[in-house]
């Protein structure tokens, strides 16, 4: 049986390296695609998910296990991200309301090789507001539940539900017009 | 936990790839977790060099000199030999300089703040020796008096004690050498007198 996330991260505040790896193994694909999909450029994202990671392993004389470790995790994670999103001149609320037309956000030479229903999925993911995108990642490709998606966001549970319900309802209709 | 997933919507989602760090990064990440790691288990390592001796050396000097302490102050309490008789004006006894205090009591509450006679007590108690405070001084010079007669006593031939009674007729001391001479008889009912030292020390008629 595999150790829970909580007890690693435990066993790494009191100096087990091992024990980080394992935490890190587990959950750095998932972390990766979150930030990715969240931003337009592979380099950005990569440059992100290592200040993310560096900021947990900083954090971790403070950490005590109040609440799933994927949801703090992911926690630092947005609030890494709204510093990038602020930097850039963007805030999660503008974007909220705002609609991105559909453009050139993902690499050209894999548009060609994709299909063209998963291009226009992809297409659709990327307009959604950014708030809206973030709680589809954190629920689709996180795991993470209304509640603790709100957690991670400093959001409300409504607003969560709000924003993950629009932005499933929007990808649904990408996915239908094929 | 409440699942909004579509699926249509997550099927087309995972259709987008697994897109992985790369391993240069990875390497990057769980080096610098490696690094974190030992800069915790640091303060753990047992202290080595000078600092393992901080605490046997510490326990060392406070029982060196708890014992100094000991035995000096040890040497400091006064035995009955070294002790002097207080000046005729000292009170009598500890009671006496108690009742001497409380009549004081009254004038120095009028001059004095409530708090004052108390570091006066403290002082005048200050100034006595120990032994003293308990027994009285005068109470101890009187023992040290019959204790050295005791002695005197216990030291005295009774051949000495008759000399002096002699030497006390032969100054014409009449009085004092009957006195001296019953307290003998008194003291060694027992003792013969010889013949010759009988005819010194009895007064003649």
């Amino acid at each position: 049986m595999e150790a829970p996330d909580e007890q690693l991260m435990l066993a790494y505040r009191d100096g087990n390296a091992a024990a980080f790896e394992t935490l890190y193994l587990r959950h750095r694909g998932r972390l990766f695609r979150f930030v990715l999909r969240s931003v337009k450029s592979r380099a950005t994202a990569e440059e992100l998910f290592q200040e993310i990671w560096m900021r947990v392993i900083e954090a971790r004389e403070r950490y005590a296990p109040q609440a799933r470790f994927t949801t703090w995790l992911y926690t630092i994670a947005h609030h890494r991200m709204v510093d990038h999103w602020r930097r850039g001149g963007l805030s999660l609320v503008e974007l909220d309301e705002q609609h991105d037309p559909p453009g050139d956000a993902l690499d050209p030479a894999r548009q060609i090789e994709a299909r063209e229903a998963v291009a226009r999925f992809a297409q659709a993911l990327q307009a959604l507001p950014a708030a809206q995108r973030e709680a589809f990642l954190l629920h689709e490709e996180a795991g993470l539940s209304i509640a603790e998606i709100a957690a991670a966001t400093g959001s409300n549970a409504e607003a969560a539900k709000s924003r993950l319900r629009y932005a499933v309802a929007k990808l649904k209709a990408a996915v239908e017009d094929d | 936990m409440t699942d909004e997933r579509d699926p249509k919507v997550s099927r087309r989602y995972r259709e987008l790839g697994a897109e992985e760090p790369p391993t240069g990064l990875d390497a990057g990440i769980l080096a610098a977790s490696r690094r974190a790691a030992e800069t915790r288990l640091a303060p753990l390592v047992p202290p080595t060099g000078r600092r393992r001796w901080y605490f046997p050396v510490a326990a060392a000097a406070i029982i060196t000199l708890a014992v100094a302490v000991t035995v000096h102050v040890e040497q400091q309490q006064p035995d009955a030999e070294s002790i002097t008789p207080p000046p005729p004006s000292a009170p009598e006894s500890r009671t006496d300089a108690l009742e001497a205090k409380k009549e004081d009591a009254p004038q120095a509450s009028r001059q004095k703040s409530p708090a004052k006679p108390q570091s006066a007590d403290t002082a005048r108690n200050m100034e006595q020796p120990e032994p003293q405070a308990r027994s009285g001084p005068d109470a101890q010079v009187k023992g040290l008096a019959m204790l050295r007669a005791e002695r005197g006593a216990v030291e005295e031939a009774p051949e000495r004690i008759l000399e002096r009674i002699a030497e006390l007729r032969r100054q014409g001391k009449q009085d004092e050498a009957d006195n001296a001479l019953a307290e003998f008889r008194r003291r060694f009912p027992n003792y013969r007198i010889p013949e010759e030292m009988l005819k010194k020390v009895e007064r003649r008629r």
